[in-house]
């Protein structure tokens, strides 16, 4: 309701949200060092090899780290439309 | 049983040394020996907000490199029994202190004190070494900024990494009428992301600004609203459980007051 009054009104939503995402993101980063340009060319690569295997939406596709105490987590979710019959098989290069 | 407590943030400007007096001085009030140790060398300002600067006459440094006695160098204040300021050189850099030297300095204020209060400077370089080595005990002072929980949270890192208990966090500038509309980080969130216990919560206040003037800590201010909220840190800090936080019980706003006027909505809890 709030949020319905403050978009009415103009508002962009809490501001305190926009914080809070930023620095979960920042916090993360600076925890295992990695920017966001590497973590995507990490995803790109990770992608690269599951669209061997498997048809998948890329579209819906989650990569993102998150924090567990004081470890930090690859989380992803990767919704499969199906898997390929292109799939190599299995020992083959 | 004595206890050295270091303050610190890693940000500039949260109010490190605000807090680190005002601590000093309630516990203090509640019939401590306390020692409040400027351990900013070279940008001294603890004593300016105790209103102790015209009494230095010899330093932390000064102290350090045999110069004079420790007893020499603490400026006892006239004001509250048992409060003693051992004020950081001007006119030197922080290479002049290791933490060597610093852990020395404070096992001996513990002899005589009960509580020895750290007041560090900002970064996490020499100074923040320095400042740690001695204590028991670190409270993290933050404001509900991204840039300042940032540092939180690497400061939080580095307390842990030097094996010390687990810190305890006082958020410093809490505005109610801006996290209730929505701008400012509550508590809950902030208390998420850093994941170390609370210890204090302190509303955004002018008075800070006047006390600071005075050279007189909010603390001595009986009606001053910054003065209960560090008050209540003393009386956590000391070990007492269970205390109410004063800065969610304040600035209401126009309407529940009203509301509570007419009678529409219960009477405010008595800040206890």
């Amino acid at each position: 309701m709030k949020d319905l009054i403050a978009r009415f009104f103009g508002g962009r939503g809490h501001s305190k949200d926009d914080a809070k995402q930023r620095l979960k993101f920042l916090l993360i980063h600076d925890q295992v060092d990695m920017t966001p340009a590497q973590l995507e060319a990490m995803k790109a690569e990770i992608m690269e090899v599951i669209c061997r295997y498997m048809d998948v939406d890329k579209q819906d596709t989650v990569f993102r780290l998150e924090r567990l105490q004081d470890k930090v987590a690859l989380v992803s979710s990767v919704p499969v439309r199906r898997v390929t019959s292109r799939a190599p098989a299995h020992g083959a290069a | 049983m004595s206890e050295c407590i270091v303050i610190t943030s890693g940000k500039g400007g949260v109010g490190k040394t605000t807090t680190t007096a005002n601590l000093g001085v309630a516990l203090a009030l509640m019939g401590n020996r306390v020692a409040v140790v400027d351990a900013d060398i070279g940008l001294r300002n603890l004593d300016v907000v105790l209103g102790l600067e015209n009494r230095i006459v010899y330093d932390l440094v000064h102290v350090i490199e045999g110069e004079c006695r420790l007893k020499q160098a603490l400026i006892k204040d006239k004001r509250v029994e048992g409060l003693d300021l051992l004020p950081a050189a001007q006119t030197r850099d922080k290479t002049a202190v290791s933490p060597d030297s610093m852990r020395r300095l404070i096992a001996q204020l513990k002899e005589t004190h009960d509580y020895v209060l750290v007041d560090c400077p900002a970064g996490i370089e020499q100074g923040f070494r320095n400042s740690i080595a001695g204590a028991d005990r670190a409270l993290i002072v933050t404001t509900p900024e991204v840039s300042a929980i940032r540092d939180a949270d690497r400061i939080i890192g580095l307390v842990e990494a030097a094996e010390m208990p687990e810190p305890e966090l006082i958020i410093n500038r809490y505005r109610r009428n801006m996290v209730r509309a929505g701008d400012m980080m509550d508590k809950d969130d902030i208390l998420e992301i850093l994941a170390i216990p609370l210890i204090g919560l302190i509303p955004e206040s002018e008075e800070v600004i006047i006390s600071t003037n005075r050279g007189q800590p909010a603390v001595m201010e009986p009606d001053s609203r910054v003065g209960e909220a560090l008050r209540r840190i003393a009386r956590r800090v000391h070990g007492e459980k269970g205390v109410p936080y004063a800065a969610l019980e304040q600035d209401e706003g126009f309407w529940l007051s009203f509301r509570r006027w007419m009678g529409l909505a219960p009477a405010r809890e008595v800040a206890g």
